[in-house]
């Protein structure tokens, strides 16, 4: 066991174990498809920026529908990415921490970087044609900072499951300045994250192509664009797996391949589904959008294997030092309750606000 | 100690308090703003007056750029630098209350949601579901508050909860009620204060004149709430405060706010400062509205944050040794495992020290990181070199074992001997870095040489006080009393200045002793 590993609180948790599992791998699948559909669509946004030839032009809407919807994107990122986090300190808060403050800086500029880059949406959003030439840079800055907060968390994500690096690194460094590029796993972690987010963007252009009323032309382009990202970028990224998984110590690697049931059944459903996901993206694509519901939920559901792929990894890395069996349990059994009757009624709320806004849009 | 601790010039504590300031600053606004939108798009939308509609439209796009972005983000910001400063904290906090937070986490996200319906759904939403979404944005924003004001109050003052470690025992702690209100109250006034600054744009007319005014009536009337809950708040947190001295053997109300924590009594005066000024600003967009400008909005702006500073700061102060009052120090160490840590000593209970340290500086600055940089900096917040500087090493090594008399409420440090000297040897280093020299100004001198000396146990009238044992000395019998001060009680080290730091406090001393010349020395 590594001697600087902090050994966790001595107050009990509030919950069974599993229960905090569950809850951070339902919210942090919500958390990531709201994350894919801004990074991804950021990654679009200066794709039609490039592309747009004339004012007014197909790719010129989609810049400007795209301009308007990733503010709120920002929102649902971040308002999603709270709960996975909260979630996971109750059951990780001792390696989590412990890594943060090895990157304390880049961690806390963490808050900089997404202020930043949220105005700049909010600029581009309100302000998009009016800053003229200066629009490309606002947006492509707005991107990169949007992409660097996934970095930074690939990063903290990563080194919170190497104890063994902590020690070497913070010595060195005490005024947190390392960040864990000397981590074979973190580049290829990091790109299969941003090309999956690619990808899944796509997939939400096409639902927003098919929600299109007012503008066929509009419509049909979004539907076909989205669908050509997202069968393309899946198919990448079925690589980028591949290079992640190479990426991986050769124990936990091989768990995927054979070492463990589990594990290796969640790679093969992956496979599978991947399959599936980019077969029925180029069907639909030349059905003019047909199918898209049933290739949205598997979408979520393929997500849903990678977050417990992603879950395989984490505990693997972490072997021996992280033991939940071991944890006190105290069971709030009243606040789970309070806190499930409020979660549904928040969610019935949001549903009835947006579904009015939309209805009267 | 459990975690690394992130090496920070300028203090962990700066840092923390300048993301919470600001984050508070918003999140206030961000409650009481919801309010003010609702209730003046209803009289905008009864009057059909289309000018205040458009105000409060524009101030709806501020609300959401201020509350969305940097409220949200800053609030995050506020956990996780927290994380990296007090780790142990945040962890036992989590551990405690993960469903509190998670029950104010489904408040977050309908309230970012009815923001952003509110602001897409101006000219799209019919006048009543509009005013719905704002009535459903200000309950989720309030609500939000009403939770974390429980564990932000837990904090300081847990009550019951340090016997019971029960959920609601800590949540609706002796604090809890007074907060609420204060906070409310405060709420109310941040919203008055946003837009009375947006006010001071509008063009001249009677909208501008009813808008000014109505805003400055939030000021008024929402830091008076402040100011007369603040001194149920004072009462609460003084009682809370000496229920837990009385068991703990910790020092009460009275103590803390006397020179047992130095900083509070300022603090506190920024405070209600901050409040009057803002309260009297308030005054001149009630009574004058046509004069009112943006010179004046940025005032009370500036009124208002010294209001939150200072409160925000009191708070903090009043915690202070503690993370959460009476139960865990801001070094990790839980108060009930003191006993444990005397028995192991320090160097056993620190698992980051580096094993590349090998000289006696190098130890002594890994258990300078680990015990005192919590909340210690050389040169910054609770600086330690002007100190260092002007005392010996023995006078250091002699110091540290006594850490639990001094008057800030400072844990023991139960170390052993090597441990003592290394970490003597490295603040000694420390101190050679910085300036030795005593004012030319004989007062001021003789006021340094106080604090580096009697100063950190004592003050002179208050907390500790010694001028009724000094009363009527002369020069000859404190000269005594210095050199033999060690002999007094087992608590106080011996007199270890040297003769220019001994001649500069028996002049002080003097000055004490003597009645006549006693004015306005205080502390």
């Amino acid at each position: 066991m590594n001697p600087l590993l902090p050994t966790p609180d001595a107050l009990p948790i509030p919950g069974p174990a599993p229960l905090f599992t569950g809850l951070l791998h339902l919210t942090f699948v919500v958390h990531l498809i709201a994350m894919n559909f801004l990074l991804g669509g950021g990654v679009l946004l200066i794709v039609a920026l490039i592309r747009r030839k004339a004012t007014g032009d197909v790719h010129d809407r989609t810049l400007a529908r795209l301009s308007k919807l990733l503010p709120t994107l920002f929102s649902a990122t971040v308002t999603t990415g709270v709960a996975p986090l909260l979630f996971m300190q109750v059951l990780y808060g001792n390696f989590f921490y412990t890594s943060s403050i090895v990157m304390a800086w880049p961690w806390f500029s963490l808050v900089l970087v997404l202020i930043a880059a949220y105005y700049l949406m909010y600029l581009n959003s309100f302000r998009g044609p009016a800053l003229g030439g200066a629009r490309g840079a606002v947006i492509c800055i707005a991107v990169l900072l949007t992409a660097f907060v996934g970095f930074l968390f690939s990063n903290n994500t990563s080194l919170m499951l190497t104890p063994e690096t902590w020690g070497p690194l913070y010595f060195a460094a005490p005024g947190g300045t390392s960040l864990n590029t000397g981590e074979p796993m973190l580049w290829p972690r990091y790109a299969h994250m941003v090309l999956g987010a690619v990808a899944v963007a796509g997939l939400g252009l096409a639902l927003l192509g098919r929600r299109e009323r007012g503008d066929a032309e509009l419509g049909r382009h979004l539907v076909r664009h989205g669908l050509t990202v997202f069968g393309v970028m899946t198919a990448v990224n079925a690589l980028g797996g591949v290079g992640y998984l190479m990426g991986l110590k050769r124990d936990v690697m091989l768990l995927f391949m054979g070492d463990s049931p589990h594990a290796t059944g969640l790679m093969g459903a992956g496979i599978a589904l991947t399959l599936a996901l980019i077969l029925l993206a180029f069907r639909a694509r030349s059905r003019d959008g047909a199918g898209l519901g049933l290739l949205s939920g598997l979408t979520a559901l393929t997500l849903a294997v990678m977050v417990l792929m992603r879950h395989e990894v984490r505990d693997a890395y972490l072997g021996a030092a992280y033991q939940p069996q071991s944890f006190a349990v105290q069971t709030q059994t009243l606040n789970i309750a309070i806190f499930a009757a409020l979660l549904v009624g928040g969610l019935i709320t949001v549903v009835w606000m947006v579904r009015k806004l939309l209805q009267a849009s | 100690m459990n975690y690394p601790v992130w090496e920070l010039a300028m203090g962990a504590g700066v840092l923390m308090a300048l993301v919470s300031v600001l984050h508070v600053f918003v999140s206030h606004f961000a409650v009481g703003g919801g309010l003010w939108l609702v209730l003046t798009e209803a009289r905008a939308d009864r009057r059909g007056d289309a000018d205040l509609r458009a105000h409060v439209k524009a101030q709806s796009k501020v609300f959401l750029l201020v509350t969305l972005v940097f409220g949200a983000i800053t609030g995050v910001g506020i956990w996780s630098t927290a994380a990296l400063i007090s780790p142990h904290g945040i962890m036992a906090l989590i551990r405690a209350y993960v469903w509190g937070w998670a029950m104010e986490w489904v408040f977050f996200v309908v309230e970012i949601a009815a923001a952003l319906v509110y602001w897409y759904g101006w000219e799209k939403l019919d006048a009543r579901t509009h005013r719905i979404v704002g009535w459903i944005y200000f309950i989720a924003a309030f609500m939000s508050l009403v939770i974390i004001n429980g564990i932000v109050t837990f904090m300081l003052t847990p009550g019951g909860w340090l016997e019971t470690k029960e959920f609601w025992t800590g949540f609706f702690n002796p604090t809890y009620w007074p907060s609420l209100v204060l906070r409310t109250g405060a709420s109310l006034a941040m919203a008055g204060l946003f837009t009375l600054l947006t006010a001071s744009f509008l063009k001249k007319g009677a909208t501008r004149t009813w808008a000014t005014r109505w805003s400055g009536g939030w000021v008024l009337a929402g830091f008076g709430i402040t100011l007369l809950t603040s001194f149920w708040y004072d009462a609460a947190l003084a009682g809370a405060m000496d229920a837990v001295a009385g068991t703990l053997g910790l020092p009460g109300w009275n103590e803390l706010t006397t020179g047992a924590l130095p900083v509070l009594p300022q603090v506190l005066w920024y405070f209600k400062l901050g409040l009057v000024a803002a309260m009297a600003l308030s005054l001149w967009p009630l009574l004058a509205p046509s004069l009112w400008n943006p010179a004046g909005g940025v005032l009370i702006f500036l009124a208002g944050l010294l209001a939150f500073f200072g409160g925000e700061w009191a708070r903090e102060a009043a915690r202070k040794p503690f993370t959460i009052y009476g139960y865990m120090y801001s070094t990790g160490v839980l108060l009930a495992d003191e006993p444990a840590l005397a028995e192991t000593g320090v160097e056993a209970s620190t698992r980051w020290l580096n094993p590349a340290s090998d000289t006696p500086e190098a130890r002594g600055k890994d258990l300078f990181r680990a015990w005192c940089q919590p909340c210690h900096t050389m040169d910054s917040y609770n600086g330690l070199r002007p100190f260092l500087a002007r005392w010996s090493e023995e006078q250091t090594a002699e110091m540290l074992p006594r850490l639990q008399h001094m008057r800030a409420q400072m844990p023991g440090w139960p170390a052993g001997d090597r441990a003592v000297a290394d970490l003597a040897a490295y603040l000694r280093g420390e101190g050679a870095k910085g300036d030795a020299s005593f004012p030319a100004d004989p007062d001021a001198a003789g006021r340094l040489a106080w604090d580096l000396h009697c100063g950190l146990c004592h003050t002179v009238d208050g907390y500790r006080e010694l001028r009724s044992s000094l009363e009527g000395m002369d020069r000859g019998e404190l000269e005594e009393l210095v050199d033999g001060v060690a002999d007094l009680m087992e608590e106080m080290p011996p007199y270890l200045g040297d003769d220019v730091a001994r001649e500069h406090l028996l002049n002080y001393l003097e000055t004490v002793a003597t009645p006549a010349a006693t004015e306005g020395s205080e502390s």
